[in-house]
């Protein structure tokens, strides 16, 4: 075979093509996959949490001046400072498109870890996947407490679960009794998907174990046109405290219809979810005065860590919304991720995962008020600590645990 | 279970049932029209309530205002529709039902799929109405004044609507077209401008409809689903095609799912509406009013 002329400069010029391909290959991107709802009944959440994940991106890819891994340098140091990509994939709330999407993220865009899902549902079948494949999966902001005991490996949350948050509410109403209030009888109101199933069944538990007497336990259908027969039973049931566990949609007509069919509950005590949704206060906020959410976030720990202020400045600046439970969650959960891949200086799923079984952060190189991050043999972080919010004048003040509170609790609603 | 109960229940079943009618008739009379199923009826109701939003958050409009220049707007946008979409759909000579289920199903996707991408996918509320948030209390029953005009105005429309249809010219040519479109373009008829008007008339009514919902329910892009989904099983109830049968089925699922409530856990209360339907398909297949 003759080499001519064409041959040398056909060569050339394609390894010059190839080069910097190769130059680009050794500090490549690290590839995250996070899947939510983008489209659908819950899109509001999937683009908030968009917005909150490329906070947390920038923050890791630039240089900030932030007491929080991987802020202060750019990029991935352990990976020769490779950037985090991310790719966002639409799982529409149902669990078998989450299914399909977590597939296609692993095999086709190559994701080295997944974070999600808003919907306990949807991470219940990405999260199998993920196992199939050896790929860490991280639940930034599903609080079903059956999620991490399903003996999965790859399975991480760094924030708290349902029994979790259910406790504080019960520790709460403890410390209320003693001061004297009278706190006997809850009407539980859950929606009929994992998460209300879970958090009711929590509730009614603990409920029977302090002694509390659950005077109605109503289970409705998530988005129903019409919650006028449930909020009759509540009514009259006429509980000391009324329990929610429902997304912005049902929360919007729960409160709207509790107004019209004139009651008024004595307290709400809320399991997070729509209730801690600008668009529910933005539609009936002016009814839910002294309303209690649980949460795992609250924008007065700016006062104690500046540093939560100017990440809620930059949020704020994409969304047009200060962080909330989910989009403070959500942003941790790329950082504690991403903190992991950096020590595991490698994006192999089992790499990742024995450095994220290893991961020891401090609560306060975090925008949480958790001890730390650190997490069991099932991959549930048990020092996450939730606190009570409760709705006063327009915002959120924590109440509880005692430690945090930054006011007294206003109790019953007006 | 007090009888305060039963009848808070089945007053409040009554006035969501005869807004469903409202919102199901006008897929009804296209049904009855033209044979074609609109499969973004959800979304015509989706887009009249953001209309009325609009109109309510920049211009201070209150809904009850706004509830003519909606229905008005949606007039002009179902004619539309038929002209861009459907007048071409029905043309399919092979698999023509499948042509119109998939051409306006797809219409659906797309107006969710805008709806999402220009107005966001926030959850937005008409905060301060005329109407919103009072309540009538009549010896411990409570009746919502919004779904109270509703269910008034869906009873007004309804008597309309009869007597448009059996009085007057365009209602005779609007029956004419439905019985045989061959034969009504003999007599000069426009078989096109018939169904124009038809999916016109159809789309306002669920215009109306969806101003007065704006008043009491939450506006996002994907607020048609739930809602055209009682539509289709109320006019498969009532009969397809029959305007009275959209009315009486509207009133018969409300009545059912705020009976079933009572009985069953809440979770389970459209297992009801669907357990009657299959019932009704049992005896009388075309539904309780159908003609066809």
């Amino acid at each position: 075979m003759t080499i001519s002329r064409r041959n040398v400069l056909l060569g050339a010029t394609a390894s010059a093509a190839l080069l910097p391909m190769a130059a680009r290959a050794q500090t490549s991107d690290v590839v995250i996959g996070v899947i939510y709802p983008l489209s659908g009944a819950s899109a509001q959440i999937g683009v908030d949490a968009q917005k909150s994940f490329e906070t947390a991106a920038e923050i890791i890819n630039k240089k900030y001046d932030f007491d929080l891994p991987l802020a202060r340098g750019e990029g991935l140091p352990g990976l020769g400072g490779a950037k985090v990509r991310l790719v966002f994939a639409d799982h529409q709330a149902d669990p078998q498109k989450g299914r399909a999407e977590a597939e296609r993220l692993i095999t086709q865009e190559k994701v080295c870890a997944i974070i999600g899902t808003y919907q306990s549902a949807v991470a219940v079948t990405v999260s199998q996947i993920c196992e199939r494949y050896q790929i860490p999966f991280m639940s930034a902001d599903n609080s079903s407490p059956s999620l991490h005991r399903r003996g999965l490996k790859f399975y991480f949350r760094p924030a708290p679960h349902d029994e979790m948050f259910s406790a504080a509410m019960f520790d709460f109403f403890d410390a209320m009794k003693k001061k004297g209030t009278k706190i006997e009888t809850l009407a539980l109101f859950h929606e009929d998907t994992i998460f209300g199933t879970d958090s009711g069944n929590a509730q009614l538990k603990l409920a029977n174990e302090r002694g509390y007497k659950v005077v109605a336990d109503i289970k409705y259908r998530a988005n129903s046109p019409s919650l006028s027969a449930e909020v009759q039973q509540i009514k009259a049931a006429s509980a000391d405290v009324l329990m929610p566990s429902s997304y912005t949609t049902d929360g919007i007509l729960l409160v709207k219809t509790m107004a019209e069919l004139g009651y008024k509950p004595n307290a709400i005590v809320a399991q997070d979810a729509g209730f801690s949704e600008k668009a529910l206060y933005d539609a009936v906020g002016d009814k839910l005065e002294a309303v209690i959410s649980r949460g795992s976030f609250s924008l007065d720990l700016a006062a104690k860590r500046p540093m939560v202020g100017t990440i809620n400045a930059m949020f704020k600046e994409k969304s047009g919304k200060d962080l909330n439970d989910f989009s403070s969650r959500q942003f941790m959960a790329l950082i504690v991720m991403s903190e992991a891949i950096n020590r595991a200086k490698s994006v192999d799923g089992d790499k990742i995962r024995e450095a994220l079984v290893a991961t020891d952060i401090p609560g306060a190189q975090t925008i949480m008020p958790w001890k730390r991050v650190k997490f069991d043999d099932m991959g549930q972080n048990n020092d996450a600590d939730p606190v009570l919010l409760q709705y006063v004048g327009g915002k959120f003040v924590t109440i509880f645990p005692p430690q945090a509170a930054v006011a007294e609790a206003v109790w019953p609603m007006k | 279970m007090t009888a305060e109960t039963i009848i808070q229940s089945l007053a409040s079943g009554l006035l969501m049932g005869l807004l469903y009618g409202l919102i199901a008739v006008g897929l009804a009379l296209i049904f009855g029209l033209m044979d074609v199923v609109n499969f973004a009826h959800g979304e015509f109701l989706m887009i009249a309530m953001y209309a009325t939003f609009f109109l309510f958050a920049f211009f201070a409009i209150d809904p009850l205002l706004a509830a003519p220049l909606v229905a008005a707007a949606l007039f002009v946008f179902g004619a539309v529709v038929y002209l861009l979409v459907v007048r071409f759909a029905v043309r399919a000579k092979a698999n023509a039902g499948m042509v119109q289920i998939f051409s306006t199903f797809g219409l659906a996707i797309v107006m969710r799929g805008l709806a999402q991408f220009f107005f966001t996918p926030d959850y937005r509320s008409v905060t301060h109405s005329w109407l919103g948030g009072k309540t009538i209390s009549i010896g411990g029953i409570f009746l919502p004044v919004p779904q109270l005009f509703g269910a008034l105005v869906s009873i007004a429309a309804f008597g309309a609507l009869y007597f448009f249809i059996n009085r007057t010219d365009f209602g005779r040519a609007l029956e004419a077209t439905r019985e045989d479109a061959g034969a009504v373009a003999l007599v000069g008829i426009d078989k096109n401008r018939v169904f124009a008007l038809g999916w016109g008339l159809g789309a306002a009514l669920v215009g109306l409809a969806g101003a007065i919902m704006a008043m009491f329910f939450y506006i996002y892009p994907d607020v048609g689903a739930s809602f055209a989904l009682v539509a289709y099983v109320t006019v498969a109830l009532g009969g397809f095609g029959s305007v009275f049968g959209a009315f009486a089925g509207g009133i018969i699922v409300g009545l059912v799912e705020a009976t079933t409530a009572l009985m069953l856990p809440p979770s389970l209360k459209s297992v009801g509406i669907y357990a009657v339907y299959l019932l009704v398909v049992f005896v009388r297949p075309r539904g309780l009013f159908g003609s066809i």
